[in-house]
């Protein structure tokens, strides 16, 4: 029995010059090495979500305009980190592709490293753009130019 | 024209050509409003369709392998002329066998090759130059100003943000009457680059692949959009929309009417009262 242990972490800036951090290690079983690579990337996608999810809470900040004196509640707003710079129907159509197609989560996110340098969620309109057709070809849904906008027709030569 | 609709949930209206037309507006579609409304209204509201020219396919397979040459790069992958040449005689034989040659097919499918060839020996574009984008569709909503979405595709946005056109002629252009003749289109790039990046391009391009015996590459920089050529461009959105409302599809005669596919239409439309 072979066992694959991962690990992702990730820690934020927050305001006041204050930071927080959130890690979570998972282990898993294979009985073959050669499941490693696509468990890896599974394992990867899961503790990613997991992670990006929980440290959305900031929980107590320390006061931005005093000493240090401050106090939090607990539930204050999410930060930004977490926010898609593209706009929504692009979010929105990143994820459709990548779920109708069972696609890789953690592929997707090295493909966004591999042409632009950044993660899925901060590429902007003109990069998430390219994203979008990049995955319609790769899932055989990509259309002639004349048909990218449907209807009526796109720009002109 | 409304189209009734029976779904069960009773009558429903489909919207008017016209009301979509609204919605969003193309560079394209706002050339082919420039040169003359009742082209526009015959290409845009009737829907009528002419067969592909020679010229179009010859411009649409050029376009087509550039497309893959930029691809290539902006995935890290060697060039390899043999496989675009493979791009390219498929992409003839698409859509090929409609088209009248008039007997030139050879010859013209030849000359295709050779701009190609002549780009690929004198392109500015480094083999090593990542690209920041290549033929993406983008969108900038306009809302804000009262005018529609602005959409189209960018053939290919150089590293830091150069925005470049590609274009087929069978004459040597003129650089100033190039970004003149071409200025409505440039615009609409930047305003689309604009919106979609939240920067300023760095500058614009037109790189002609000139169809002559012997072809050649111009290629015509041209400096960011200003203000006035934004206003300029809001301007002529805000008579598209207005002139749409109207109806107001008057034809413009002149030289342009010389390759207009629609002027055996245009000769005989009685400004639909049947006379």
């Amino acid at each position: 029995m072979i066992t694959l242990e991962a690990n992702y972490s990730k820690k934020i800036g927050l305001p006041g010059y204050s930071s927080h951090q959130f890690s979570v290690t998972l282990k898993s079983e294979l009985s073959d090495i050669t499941q490693a690579q696509a468990e890896s990337a599974r394992l990867y996608a899961v503790l990613q979500s997991s992670v990006d999810h929980n440290i959305q809470q900031v929980g107590f900040l320390p006061n931005v305009n005093g000493n240090g004196n401050g106090h939090g509640n607990g539930h204050t707003p999410p930060v930004e980190t977490d926010a898609w710079k593209c706009s929504d129907k692009q979010r929105d159509l990143i994820l459709k592709i990548t779920d109708e197609h069972k696609l890789d989560k953690a592929k997707v996110e090295q493909l966004a490293q591999d042409r632009f340098g950044k993660g899925v969620k901060s590429l902007n309109k003109l990069e998430a753009s390219g994203l979008i057709e990049e995955l319609l070809e790769q899932t055989g849904q990509s259309k002639p130019r004349n048909q990218r906008f449907s209807p009526p027709k796109a720009g002109g030569r | 024209m409304i189209a009734i609709i029976e779904n069960g949930a009773g009558p429903v209206a489909e919207p008017a050509p016209i009301e979509k037309l609204k919605r969003t507006v193309s560079a394209s579609r706002l050339n082919c409003w420039l040169q003359c409304r009742l082209k526009f209204y015959f290409r845009y509201v009737l829907k009528l369709t002419k067969p592909k020219t020679a010229a179009l396919h010859y411009g649409s397979v050029v376009h087509l392998v550039l497309q893959q040459w930029n691809m290539t790069r902006w995935r890290r992958q060697p060039f390899e002329i043999a496989k675009l040449k493979q791009v390219f005689d498929t992409g003839w034989l698409d859509q090929g066998s409609a088209i009248d040659w008039d007997g030139e097919e050879p010859e013209q499918k030849i000359s295709a090759w050779n701009v190609l060839e002549k780009y690929f020996t004198e392109t500015p574009i480094k083999a090593d130059e990542l690209p920041e984008a290549v033929e993406v569709p983008v969108e900038a909503d306009l809302s804000s100003h009262g005018l529609p979405v602005l959409i189209g595709v960018l053939d290919l946005v150089r590293a830091g943000g150069r925005i470049v056109d590609f274009k087929t002629a069978a004459k040597t252009p003129d650089a100033d009457m190039a970004l003149h003749q071409n200025g409505v289109q440039l615009d609409c790039y930047s305003v689309l680059y604009r919106e979609a990046t939240g920067k300023r391009e760095s500058g614009r391009e037109l790189h002609h692949l000139v169809k002559t015996k012997v072809p050649k590459l111009v290629i015509t920089p041209a400096e960011p959009m200003l203000e006035y050529r934004r206003t300029r461009l809001f301007r002529l959105m805000e008579d598209y929309v207005d002139g749409l409302d109207r109806g107001d599809f008057i034809p413009a005669p002149g030289f342009g009417c010389m390759g207009c596919e629609f002027l055996h239409e245009c000769k005989k439309y009685d400004g639909g009262r049947h006379e």
